[in-house]
């Protein structure tokens, strides 16, 4: 980092032009690129124009306030490192234009070298300061790669196992035990439920660290949900379960991301799939008041146990026994939660148990439509 | 009787290029292989293939685009039906079937995993069977 020394700009900003032509000699030598001003606004307008990696401030002047300058230029250019010149060599003056954003004082009167030492500390400064800001980006930059990186490098070998079960289900044709057959639909299951539990992760990722792709366009939430329900509609038959809706006609538009949505509501309706028995039934109904348009999604499945309500919402946790049979990615339900907080809206789930769970989901009207 | 069609597919996973090749020599054809995209490019000038498929990410992320470009550049290459592969669901560029410009185009995009019965069909239609 030599060359940020040698030829660093150095703005001094003084009214006396001894005091100039001082500073000038004395950083000159050192190979710095100085530029001077006696006069306090051609000096910030010479800082807009040089932008000077340190800056030197006289805190009295004639007709203009050092102290003015500091709070300016730390406000507009923050990169630029400002030192000020106390003639009256008070610490009180100093230690107010550092609360404004100076990083160092020199008293007056000073030598060539204490003014070297000065300068050289505020390059230092500046140049940590930079380096800095470019790891600050370069991990942010890292962390959403990091994301990608992990995907891929955890699905590949799953898509490559589900490829293998492909071929090997194509070329054993016909010569298969039906108990051989059986374990390969049972692997296929399990890896499927391990590729949705990437991909909730990953959304989840992308939700908390902002790179999430969310296309916030008006929406018809009736739409949405009728599409949910055709999603989910052959799962609940196979299930033997009732889907029915009761939706409120002209409900009035929100802004969301259609696709997010859709997998929030065909989440909980899933979830409710899994707990409640064949001859139940599920029911999605939407309604609205002044403030907020609710959909709800009840079952007459087993209930949630009310202690463990409030922590259905966290990552893996399950409501059920270790002893029974665990399905699902163990994040829906999160996922869901952070794409209704996304919406500004928010999902909360009433249960008893033993009769039922309804899960609510509220956004908030959008009144500029 | 006809020769049988020659695939080329490039991959840098040899247990998907293994799967993938047991698949297409059920289906009848001949099947070469590439691991990487440098050599899939060689291949191509001495295998001549009907067609290939290409893996969209590999050594780097965007290695799929340069092996197609440098195919669709080559003779050998030029008019044959090209398939890219992409287990990434559809963040990339190839999200839709018409890439932005200045990326070579593909006539298909199918998604890893690929079922059987499937690639059969699409590499089928592809080869006018």
């Amino acid at each position: 980092m030599i060359e940020t020394a040698r030829g660093s700009r150095v703005l001094i900003i003084d009214d006396e032009e001894s005091i100039l032509d001082g500073c000038r000699q004395a950083l000159e030598k050192s190979g710095y690129s100085i530029t001077t001003s006696s006069d306090g606004l051609a000096g910030v307008n010479l800082a807009r124009e040089i932008k000077p990696e340190v800056l030197f401030v006289d805190l009295k002047m004639p007709n203009c306030s050092g102290m003015d300058i500091i709070e300016n230029i730390s406000r507009e250019m923050p990169d630029i490192v400002l030192i000020v010149i106390t003639g009256y060599a008070s610490i009180v003056s100093a230690v107010e234009a550092m609360k404004k954003g100076a990083y160092d004082y020199l008293p007056k009167p000073f030598t060539p070298d204490q003014l070297r030492a000065v300068t050289k500390r505020g390059i230092e400064h500046r140049r940590l300061k930079v380096e800095a800001e470019f790891l600050r980006e370069e991990k942010a930059r890292m962390e959403r790669n990091f994301i990608t990186f992990v995907s891929h490098e955890m699905r590949s070998p799953l898509v490559t196992i589900q490829q293998y079960i492909e071929s090997l289900k194509l070329i054993s044709e016909g010569e298969l035990k039906p108990e051989a057959n059986e374990i390969i639909q049972r692997c296929e299951k399990r890896i499927q439920n391990l590729h949705d539990l990437i991909e909730h992760w990953l959304d989840i990722s992308r939700i908390e660290n902002g790179t999430f792709s969310e296309a916030r366009v008006p929406l018809n939430l009736t739409e949405v949900i009728e599409r949910s329900l055709e999603e989910m509609c052959p799962l609940c038959q196979k299930r033997g379960i009732r889907l029915e809706s009761d939706l409120k006609k002209g409900l009035p538009m929100i802004y969301g991301d259609q696709e997010s949505l859709l997998r929030v509501f065909s989440n909980i309706i899933g979830n409710a799939t899994k707990y409640t028995p064949p001859g139940g039934r599920i029911l999605v109904c939407t309604d609205c008041d002044d403030y907020y348009i609710s959909v709800s999604v009840s079952d007459t499945g087993q209930g949630i146990p009310q202690d463990k309500l409030p922590f259905i919402f966290e990552p893996f946790y399950r409501v059920r026994g270790k002893q029974e049979r665990q399905r699902g990615s163990g994040l829906g339900l999160t996922f869901s939660k952070k794409i209704m907080e996304a919406h500004n809206g928010r999902i909360e789930a009433f249960s008893k148990e033993g009769e039922g769970a309804t899960f609510v989901m509220k956004f908030p009207r959008a009144y500029d439509m | 009787m006809d020769a049988k069609k020659k695939i080329l597919l490039i991959d840098d996973d040899k247990d998907f290029l293994m799967a993938t090749k047991l698949i297409l020599e059920k289906g009848g054809y001949e099947v070469f292989l590439a691991e990487d995209g440098k050599s899939g490019v060689e291949m191509a000038k001495s295998v001549n293939p009907n067609l290939a498929i290409v893996d969209m990410m590999m050594e780097t992320w965007s290695e799929g685009f340069n092996v197609v470009s440098k195919l669709r550049t080559s003779d050998s290459g030029k008019q044959i039906p090209l398939i890219m592969l992409s287990a990434v669901d559809l963040q990339g560029p190839y999200q839709s079937f018409e890439p932005p410009e200045g990326l070579p185009t593909v006539d298909m995009v199918l998604h890893k995993p690929i079922k059987a019965d499937d690639l059969l069909r699409h590499v089928g239609s592809l080869l006018g069977e």
